[in-house]
């Protein structure tokens, strides 16, 4: 894999996710555990902070935040690097370990009428695999709906466009009883 | 598209600035006083948050799938 960063990545990440991400983890995912193993970490601690650099890697592609100035992997390195730090922090602090580094990193704190991740999540799952692909591909993954379109079986990009905003309105009104609710006192 | 999807659309594009200005203002007046637009925004923008997390799971397992073939 060359070196320096690649102008296509973003496209390449979007367009062909399962290689590429494989190839950057091949390629980094030795790095950070020898990193995070030589500083008293496991393994398995390597893993959890490189899933969660990979997250934001992605999250911050995706939506077009990242100027790549150095290679990929030493991007990566250097969120791992800072993860690990924070961790080791922690640790010695005595505080137990968080399930997602990204989610308290990236996420501004939720206020106390914010319904919980796993209930919201709930609501897409119960889309069904159509709408819950087609929404999660389109608004997460950042797919184009020409994409879209071929996966689904769609005959052009109107009908997919279409598809999506029903999705989308299905959704709405399901977590929009949520949001009712939870202005009940 | 029938009307309601028009909608879910316009506000998805008012919630990502993609309006003309005369537009964004049209809508921002619009969810000054109608309550029904207000409640459908809040359920959209919430809608957005439900599937960045379910994003986020996918790709969390889409990377356990990839650590377990590689290195498992």
């Amino acid at each position: 894999m060359n070196a320096t960063p690649s102008l296509s990545m973003d496209v390449a990440l979007i367009t062909d996710r399962d290689r590429t991400l494989e190839r950057i983890y091949a390629k980094t995912f030795p790095m950070v555990r020898h990193y995070v193993k030589e500083r008293g970490g496991t393994t398995e601690d390597a893993k959890d902070i490189f899933h969660e650099a990979m997250i934001l890697f992605y999250e911050k592609t995706v939506q077009e935040q990242l100027t790549l100035t150095s290679s990929v992997s030493t991007y990566l390195m250097g969120i791992c690097k800072n993860l690990w730090r924070q961790e080791l922090d922690k640790r010695t602090r005595q505080l137990p370990l968080t399930e997602s580094q990204a989610e308290t990193v990236w996420e501004p704190p939720t206020g106390g009428e914010e319904p919980a991740p796993l209930k919201l999540m709930t609501f897409v799952e119960q889309l069904g695999d159509t709408c819950k692909s087609i929404l999660v591909s389109f608004y997460y993954f950042g797919q184009r709906l020409e994409q879209i379109a071929a996966q689904h079986g769609y005959q052009n990009i109107r009908t997919a466009t279409v598809q999506k905003y029903k999705c989308l309105e299905r959704l709405r009104k399901a977590v929009g009883h949520l949001s009712i609710e939870n202005f009940k006192p | 598209m029938r009307p309601e999807l028009k909608e879910v659309q316009l506000l998805e594009a008012y919630l990502q600035g993609r309006l003309t200005e005369e537009q964004q203002l049209d809508v921002a007046v619009r969810l000054l006083w109608d309550q029904d637009w207000q409640q459908k925004l809040a359920a959209q923008k919430r809608a957005y948050q439900a599937l960045r997390l379910a994003g986020r799971q996918q790709l969390r397992r889409e990377l356990d799938a990839l650590y377990v073939r590689l290195f498992g």
